[in-house]
This record gives structure tokens, C-alpha cells and sequence, in this order.
């Protein structure tokens, strides 16, 4: 039975931790807020090592948070991050998304920092301050970084914030063994999207959206063990799903694949969302990470990268491209398909659409098809939100409660 | 030239059936050993990178489970430019060298937007029955095109 406009509003039938509003995914302030309550106090990657190979090599990275920010290799080989601001006047440092630069000058007034952060020349230094100020006052602002899990470049923008190891906790337990070998990035794509970044990350936390997979559904859903898949949940909202045995030959053109994964079962797939928006997903002979870093409440960023592992020959190689291309490439069967279903859900989700309620009540023991991925990412969130996600607008002093 | 003429005509054909769809009539275009790449140039990671490769049959697979797939449905036009056409193999191939541009209309037909820019490098095998189609290189300059798609350029 269709529903009136009061009945659409209606709050759902269900557990206050089953549905949430769509507000907090439409509301500019509320994006804002997330900027500073989640982004800014959460560690994030930026990168990885393997594009920092030598000393000096550095990288570009649009913090969700905000900060424009660069990760650079130092002549000790550390990796340090910045922010991407010169000091002086507020220019922009680095402008390439990639360089090696022994020497951080800006092109506005010409000071320069080396790939400690620190002031190394100011023109015109005593001409113009004499002893009132120099390089010794004008250093970089240094992000916490952390190299790990993968070799992935993390950073915080909190200097306060707990560690890396602390933030991860026992969350990557499944992939552990499987990322001990140095691994290489061998894809890497971006894609702006109109959808808010948490739909996204609600794709890659539940499998219940298989449904929109015929990839996933043939050679994964009909088949044995599928609906065995358990999601379990970790502090600081990050989520694991264990794997199964894909039969990639039951789609047509595919093959059981031959090079595999260090430690991973023929046909195998594990998958860690990590909090607030990155996701570990590996299967067939490839590691992809997604990195969400949201542009406002309905623009989406969203890097991608495909991973083999640095020891590769060249046919290794050649095989996980293809591997990666068939299902995760720009042209890949699922990526185009989650990518339009989420777009999907921003178009729908606008301010003013009368969208209302995203409901996330299925319970099936936290197997495959249960939304327990989600609620557990939005305890997370409403607790560092100070909002409940199912009523965002509610009394902010007890909503998380 | 007659056969500068056949080979610009493979070219633009080339763009007009995959603009309708007709992925038969894309083959038919195809040399038996026909070999497909979009490919690319990442500065991020410094490297090289193929997105999509199949050879004639596995194009003619992908076309075929199109249909099972969810996709994007909204139209491409491809506009290609023949710039250079050099003879090769004493005239029994040519390495035809195209500007592409891809642009995507609005299912309601309402806006339409460029979708992509990059260059065809086309390998074209001189036989009895005409020009056919022995590589393909879509070469792209971009690099960021929002959902992505499902069928080749």
C-alpha cells in the first residue's frame, strides 16, 4: 500500500539504531561539523610508501578535514607530512600532485623549507625583519604520519590523537598475514561523484547490494558458502567481512584465477572497512583501497588504487591488472555499478527531494546480508557527532547517549 | 587516395556503430586478431597504466553481457579527427593516428557534457575486403570521469 505524506515521514518501526535521517547526509552544517568532529580527530591515508620511493619524492593530498596537505620522503627516508601553506602569505607550496623536491620553495616570495619542515631561507631576510623574526619561527606545520598496514601512509591531523595502532586496534586481524609482503601501486584512478561519502562507505559495508552485481551474484550469491560471509564489528567503527570461495568462472569470460595472494584461498575475499572512509577489499589477485574524501555533503571524492605485490614479474603483473581491470577499473563491471548506485541515492537525497529515512533493519545474524557493517559505523559516528544518526536534530547533549 | 579514404571511413564508422550500439557491426570492422586498449598515463603513481584490454573475442564478450549488467545508460557521441595516417609494412598496414572526444548527453537529453578527450592509435590491416581494424590504443588525457562506464570507447 502507497503512503501519504504523513505516513512517508513517519519514523520507521524499528530500533533507533536501525534507520537513520537523511539530513546527515544533505546538511551543510552538519558536513561541517563532520570536517571537524570526525575527519580532523581520525587517522587517514594519504598514500602509499610506494609512491614515495626516493628521498625527496612527495605527494599531494586533499585532507577530508580541509588542509591541503603534501607527504614527503626525507633524506633519512622518513616520511613527514605538511601542510601544503607556505607560512608567509598562504600560497600553495607544492602544486603537482607527485614531484621530488629537495627544497620546498614557494614561488610567491620565494622562501623555502627542506623535508623536515623547517625554514631554510627567507629572501631578504634581515633586510626586511631584521632580528624580529626568521626561519626559526617559520617552520611548516607537521601532521602526524605513520607508516603501516600495507605500507599505506596514514595521517592525523590531531596532534593529540591516539596512535596508529591504537586507532586500528584488532581490526585488521583477516588481512594481516596476507599484507607482510611489500606491495606496489599499480592503479590509480579519481572519481567525483554527487553523493555524500557515508553512502559510499555504507556500499562497501554491506553485501546486501550484491543485487545490483550480476558479477557478484553469479559467481558469488548462487554459490556455496555466500551466505556464511560474517561482518564483525571493531572499536573506533571500523568492520571486517570474512571471505569465501568466489567461482570466477561462472562469469562469462572469467577464469579461476592463477597468480592468487600471499596466504589468500584460491577464490578467496576479505574485506575491512576502516572508519570514517577507507576500505581494504582483497580478492582475486589484487588489493584495491578506497579513499573517501568528501567535498561537501553531496560531492565525493574518491581515490582508488590497485595494489600487487613489489616482487611481481612481469606477467604477475600483467594478470592483476587484468584481474583488476574486470571488476574494479573505470571500465570494470562492479565499480561502474556501485558508483551509479550511490549516485543513485545522492540524487535522490538532495535537500528538498522529501527523501527522509535510510533504513538499515536487516538482521541476519551478522551474516552477508545483515546491516549490522552499517549500524556499527554509525555508533561510531553518532558518538563522535554528539547527534544520533536516526535524529540528527534532536537535543545534542543526549543524543548520543 | 582511395585508401586514405577507406581508412578514414573505418575510423568514423568505428565511432558511429559504437555510438548506436551496434556491437556486431563493430566487429565486422575488427581483423580477425583485432586487439583492444584503453590506456593511460598516471602522474600520481609514475606509471603507465592499462584500464581495459580484450582481444575480438573478448570485446564480443563484454558486448555480450552488457545487457546483465546495470549500467549508465545515458548516450555517448565519440568524435574523432584522423590526424596523421603513416604507411607501414610497404602498405599493407597503417598506423592511423586520431584526436577523440567523447561527450555524454543526459538520459532526458537535457545537457550534454564532455566526457572524456584523448587520442585513437589505431593499427588498420589493408585487406581484399577493405581497411580493417588490427589495434586499437584509446590513449586518454582524462582521467576522471565521474561513474565510469561500461562500454568501451
Amino acid at each position: 500500500m502507497s503512503r501519504n505524506s504523513v505516513e512517508w515521514e513517519e519514523t520507521p518501526n524499528f530500533p533507533s539504531t536501525h534507520y537513520v535521517d537523511t539530513g546527515i547526509y544533505t546538511d551543510e552544517k552538519i558536513f561541517r561539523e563532520e570536517q571537524e568532529k570526525v575527519f580532523n580527530k581520525v587517522w587517514i591515508i594519504a598514500c602509499h610508501e610506494s609512491e614515495l620511493t626516493n628521498a625527496f619524492d612527495y605527494r599531494t593530498f586533499s585532507h577530508p578535514g580541509g588542509a591541503p596537505l603534501f607527504v614527503i620522503r626525507g633524506e633519512d627516508m622518513k616520511v613527514r607530512s605538511f601542510y601544503n601553506i607556505c607560512p608567509h602569505r598562504g600560497n600553495t607550496l607544492l602544486y603537482d600532485p607527485v614531484g621530488n623536491a629537495k627544497r620546498v620553495t614557494c614561488i610567491f616570495h620565494a622562501w623555502s623549507f627542506n623535508a623536515k619542515g623547517d625554514c631554510i631561507d627567507i629572501s631578504r631576510e634581515k633586510q626586511g625583519y631584521q632580528e624580529r623574526y626568521g626561519c626559526e619561527k617559520a617552520g611548516l606545520r607537521e601532521v602526524k604520519t605513520e607508516i603501516g598496514y600495507g605500507g599505506f601512509v596514514w595521517v592525523n591531523v590531531d596532534d593529540d590523537s591516539c596512535s596508529l595502532s591504537e586507532y586500528v586496534g584488532d581490526a585488521m586481524g583477516l588481512l594481516g598475514e596476507h599484507l607482510s609482503e611489500p606491495m606496489e601501486v599499480f592503479h590509480y584512478h579519481k572519481a567525483v561523484v554527487n553523493t555524500n561519502y557515508k553512502l559510499w562507505h555504507d556500499t562497501n559495508s554491506e553485501f546486501y547490494h550484491d543485487y545490483v552485481h550480476y558479477f557478484n551474484r553469479i559467481t558469488g550469491m548462487i554459490q556455496p558458502g555466500y551466505f556464511d560471509r560474517k561482518y564483525t564489528g571493531y572499536p573506533h567503527g571500523h568492520a571486517s567481512v570474512g571471505s569465501m570461495a568466489i567461482k570466477y568462472d561462472a562469469y562469462e569470460g572469467s577464469k579461476q584465477r592463477g597468480v592468487g595472494w600471499p596466504g589468500l584461498a584460491p577464490g578467496g575475499w576479505v574485506l575491512i572497512d576502516m572508519f570514517p572512509g577507507m576500505t581494504y577489499n582483497l580478492r582475486t589477485s589484487v588489493l584495491r583501497m578506497d579513499t573517501a574524501i568528501p567535498l561537501g555533503p553531496n560531492k565525493l571524492l574518491i581515490e582508488f588504487r590497485g595494489l600487487g605485490l613489489k616482487s611481481d614479474t612481469p606477467e604477475q603483473r600483467a594478470e592483476r591488472i587484468r584481474d583488476h581491470n574486470q571488476i574494479w577499473g573505470p571500465f570494470g563491471r562492479n565499480l561502474h555499478e556501485d558508483l551509479l548506485a550511490v549516485q543513485g541515492q545522492g540524487q535522490a537525497m538532495r535537500e528538498r527531494t522529501g527523501s527522509k529515512w535510510v533504513i538499515q533493519g536487516r538482521e541476519e545474524n551478522m551474516t552477508i546480508h545483515d546491516e549490522g557493517g552499517m549500524r556499527h559505523f554509525y555508533a561510531e559516528w553518532s558518538k563522535l557527532m554528539g547527534r544520533k544518526a536516526s535524529a540528527p536534530y534532536a537535543d545534542q547533549a543526549t543524543a548520543a547517549a | 587516395m582511395k585508401s586514405r579514404q577507406s581508412i578514414e571511413e573505418l575510423i568514423y564508422k568505428s565511432c558511429l556503430v559504437m555510438d548506436d550500439k551496434d556491437f556486431g557491426g563493430y566487429l565486422d570492422l575488427c581483423d580477425p586478431a583485432f586487439h583492444y586498449a584503453i590506456t593511460t598515463y598516471s602522474p600520481e603513481i609514475r606509471k603507465e597504466m592499462i584500464w581495459l584490454e580484450h582481444d575480438r573475442e573478448g570485446m564480443k564478450t563484454l558486448f555480450a553481457t552488457l545487457p546483465k549488467h546495470n549500467s549508465d545508460q545515458s548516450p555517448l557521441s565519440r568524435h574523432a579527427t584522423v590526424y596523421l595516417i603513416e604507411e607501414q609494412d610497404e602498405g599493407r598496414k597503417a598506423k592511423v593516428t586520431s584526436a577523440l572526444q567523447v561527450f555524454k548527453t543526459s538520459l532526458d537529453g537535457g545537457a550534454t557534457e564532455l566526457f572524456v578527450v584523448g587520442k585513437m592509435i589505431d593499427m588498420v590491416q589493408m585487406t581484399a575486403e577493405g581497411p580493417k581494424l588490427l589495434d586499437r590504443n584509446i590513449r586518454l588525457e582524462t582521467r576522471m570521469f565521474g561513474i565510469g562506464y561500461h562500454i568501451p570507447f
